[in-house]
C-alpha cells in the first residue's frame, strides 16, 4: 500500500509574532515544530504500513525550516520524503498549496493520503479537502478511526452530537484529528538516520505547474495587511466571599452586560 | 445586481443557528439593495422554516437529490457548486461549522476559487470585499481579499448579529442535483447520536468550560447544572480530556475546537496558550480560579478568585432565582 503524508512545519504556539511596521509581513521567532494534527497523520500512516505493508512518503512545501518535518517523518519511520522547494511555491494560499501537493502526491500511484485536519498557524483547514477535489477522489474529514481493506476504508468521524461511520472507496484523502492515535516518539536510530538523509526536491515545472499557477502568483486569496486583535481591557476582579461574588457576577452578566 | 449565494445548513429540517445568522446578514444586504440573495438547502426544510427563510432571501432553492439526504462532502460540493455555476455569484457564503469547513474547500476548487475560512468580519463596501480572519490561534488578524470572484467564504458562528425579520417573500424553487449515486465514493454506514439535546459547542452563545481545577470528572456536574440553567454548552481544557474526564469533542483549544461565544465562563482553567488559542475571540470572558495569578485572568473581562465548588453552585442558584427557573 502506498501512503502519502502531507505535513507542515509551523511556528511553535508560544513563538513570538511581530507585525512589521508596514503591516504587510510577520516576523516570527525561529521556534518551529511539526503541526500537531500532521503528527497524528504521520503516526496513522506508519500504522497502516505496519499492518498492510507498502511504503510511507512524507511531502511538504516550503523552504528552510520546512525540511525539519520531513526529517521528523524519517525519524518516525517514513520510507521516502519529498520537498516542494522553489521561490515560486512560496506565499501561496490554500488553493496553490493544495494544487502543488496534489500533483506531488500523484507523481506515483497511491492508495491513501493522510494529512492534519488543519495547520494551527493559518488555521485554514482547506488543504485536505482541496487536494481531494483536485485529484477527484473522496475525503474523510477529522477522522478518529481508520481501517483499510479490499480497496475501501472505513472511518469514524465525530460530527456535532454524533459519531459517523463512513465507508469510502480508495484512493482517498483523510484528515486526522486528536483521538486518532498517539504519535510515537522517534527512536534514536531513526533520528540519526534522519539527520543524514538527503532530501529530494521538486520545482513547479517538475509538477507541471507554471510559475503563474504557483505560490503567491497563483493565489486566489491575497493578504492585504496584518493587525492585532483589540486588546481586552484589564480584568475586573469581583471581590467578596464566594457567595457574594457569585451573586455579583450574575448581576453583572445580566444587568450590565445583558447577556441573558 | 450581483448575486450572493448562501448555503443553509439544517438539522432535522431546521436551519442551524449559525445559518440563521447568515440569513440575518443576507436579509440586511438584501434590504440595502446590495445583492440578489440566493439560498441553497439540501433535502428541504420544515414549512415554518421555509416561510421564514423566504423573508430574508430572493430565491430559496431546495435541492432534493436522494444522495443528498445524508451529508457527504462530495455530494454537497457538487450540488452547491452546480447551482453556483448557474447564477455566477460574487460571494458563496456558508457557516464555518464542522460541515461547512469540510465541503466548502471542495466547492472552491470546483469553482476555480480559493476559500476565506472561518472569517470573523466582512467589509462588504470595500472593493474588493475585505474579509478578516484570525491566524496563529487568534493572536494576529489578517485582512484578505480575492483576486477574482466568486469568493468562497466560511463565517465563524457568532460573527453576525442574529436575524432581523424581512418583509418581502422570495421565490421557492425545487430542483434535482443531477448527481448519480455512482459519482459518490462515500457512503455513511451508521450514525450514533452522542448527547442528543446537548448545546453544540461551536455555535453556542454561552460556554461553561472546566479544567484541572475541577479535580474530578464527577465535579463537571456542577458545570452542567450551571450550563443547563442558562442554556450553555460545556467545554473542557486539554488536560481534562487527556485525563478522560470529558470527551474529545468537548475540547476547546489548539488541538480541539475554536469557539467564539458571547460569554465564556472558564472554571478551574489555568489559561495555558493551548487553551486560549481556542477561546480568545469570545466576546466576554468570566474566569473562576483559586489562583489569583492564573494566566486565564489575563484573557478575562471579569474574574473571581475562589473555589469552583462554592462559586459555581451559588451562580447557578442566583441565575435560577433571577430567571425564574
Amino acid at each position: 500500500m502506498n501512503i502519502v503524508v502531507l505535513a507542515k512545519q509551523i511556528p511553535d504556539a508560544e513563538a513570538h509574532i511581530d507585525i512589521g511596521n508596514d503591516e504587510k509581513g510577520l516576523t516570527i521567532e525561529q521556534k518551529f515544530t511539526a503541526n500537531v494534527f500532521d503528527e497524528f497523520a504521520m503516526e496513522e500512516a506508519l500504522r497502516l504500513k505496519e499492518k498492510h505493508g507498502g511504503k510511507v512518503k512524507v511531502i511538504t512545501l516550503g523552504a528552510g525550516k520546512a525540511t525539519e518535518v520531513l526529517r521528523t517523518g524519517i525519524a518516525m519511520g517514513a520510507d521516502e520524503v519529498l520537498l516542494l522547494e522553489d521561490g515560486a511555491f512560496l506565499n501561496g494560499d490554500g488553493y496553490t498549496t493544495a494544487l502543488a501537493l496534489s500533483r506531488a502526491a500523484a507523481l506515483e500511484p497511491f492508495d491513501v493520503i493522510l494529512c492534519g485536519r488543519q495547520a494551527i498557524d493559518d488555521d485554514r483547514g482547506e488543504v485536505g479537502p482541496m487536494v481531494a477535489q483536485f485529484l477527484g477522489i473522496p475525503h474523510g474529514g477529522g477522522i478518529t478511526k481508520l481501517d483499510v481493506a479490499d480497496g475501501n476504508a472505513t472511518i469514524e468521524c465525530p460530527v456535532e452530537g454524533a459519531k459517523e461511520t463512513i465507508e469510502v472507496n480508495l484512493p482517498a484523502v483523510f484528515t486526522a484529528q486528536k483521538g486518532l492515535n498517539e504519535p510515537r516518539v522517534p527512536p534514536i536510530m531513526g533520528v540519526m538516520k534522519a539527520m543524514k538523509a538527503t532530501i529530494p526536491r521538486v520545482t513547479p515545472a517538475d509538477l507541471g505547474i507554471s510559475p503563474e499557477e504557483a505560490g503567491a502568483s497563483g493565489s486566489k486569496v491575497k493578504t492585504g495587511r496584518y493587525f492585532h486583535p483589540k486588546k481586552r481591557a484589564a480584568v475586573q476582579m469581583i471581590p467578596g466571599e464566594p457567595n457574594e461574588a457569585a451573586v455579583e457576577a450574575v448581576r453583572i452578566l445580566m444587568d450590565v452586560e445583558r447577556i441573558l | 445586481m450581483a448575486n450572493l449565494l448562501l448555503f443553509i445548513e439544517t438539522k432535522d429540517k431546521e436551519p442551524k443557528k449559525a445559518s440563521l445568522e447568515l440569513l440575518g446578514e443576507a436579509g440586511r444586504l438584501k434590504a440595502a439593495g446590495r445583492y440578489k440573495i440566493h439560498a441553497v438547502v439540501m433535502g428541504g426544510m420544515s414549512e415554518d422554516a421555509k416561510k421564514k427563510a423566504l423573508t430574508y432571501v430572493d430565491v430559496l432553492v431546495n435541492i432534493t437529490d436522494p444522495v443528498l439526504d445524508q451529508y457527504t462532502p462530495e455530494g454537497f460540493a457538487l450540488a452547491l457548486a452546480g447551482y453556483a455555476k448557474e447564477i455566477n455569484p460574487q460571494v458563496v457564503l456558508a457557516s464555518a461549522t464542522q460541515l461547512g469547513r469540510d465541503f466548502l474547500p471542495r466547492v472552491a476548487v470546483l469553482l476555480g476559487s480559493g476559500v476565506a475560512s472561518d472569517v470573523t468580519e466582512i467589509r462588504w463596501s470595500e472593493d474588493p470585499i475585505t474579509f478578516v480572519r484570525p491566524i496563529y490561534g487568534g493572536r494576529v488578524l489578517s485582512e484578505i481579499s480575492f483576486t477574482g470572484y466568486p469568493a468562497v467564504v466560511t463565517v465563524r458562528p457568532n460573527t453576525f448579529a442574529g436575524e432581523e425579520p424581512g418583509t418581502e417573500n422570495g421565490e421557492y424553487l425545487e430542483r434535482q442535483g443531477g448527481i448519480a449515486p455512482e459519482q459518490l465514493k462515500t457512503r455513511v454506514i451508521k450514525t450514533e447520536e452522542s448527547g442528543k439535546g446537548k448545546v453544540n459547542l461551536i455555535e453556542a452563545d454561552i460556554i461553561v468550560a472546566g479544567g484541572r481545577g475541577l479535580k474530578s470528572a464527577e465535579n463537571f456536574r456542577v458545570l452542567e447544572d450551571l450550563a443547563n440553567t442558562i442554556g450553555a454548552a460545556v467545554g473542557a481544557a486539554r488536560s481534562v480530556v487527556d485525563a478522560k474526564w470529558r470527551d474529545q469533542e468537548d475540547q476547546v483549544g489548539k488541538s480541539g475546537k475554536t469557539v467564539s461565544p458571547k460569554l465564556y465562563i472558564a472554571v478551574g482553567i489555568s489559561g495555558a496558550i493551548h487553551h486560549t488559542m481556542g477561546m480568545d475571540t469570545s466576546k466576554l470572558v468570566l474566569a473562576v480560579n483559586t489562583d489569583p495569578n492564573a494566566m486565564i485572568f489575563s484573557y478575562a473581562d471579569y474574574g473571581i478568585v475562589g473555589d469552583f465548588a462554592q462559586v459555581v453552585p451559588a451562580m447557578t442558584e442566583e441565575f435560577k432565582k433571577r430567571l425564574g427557573r
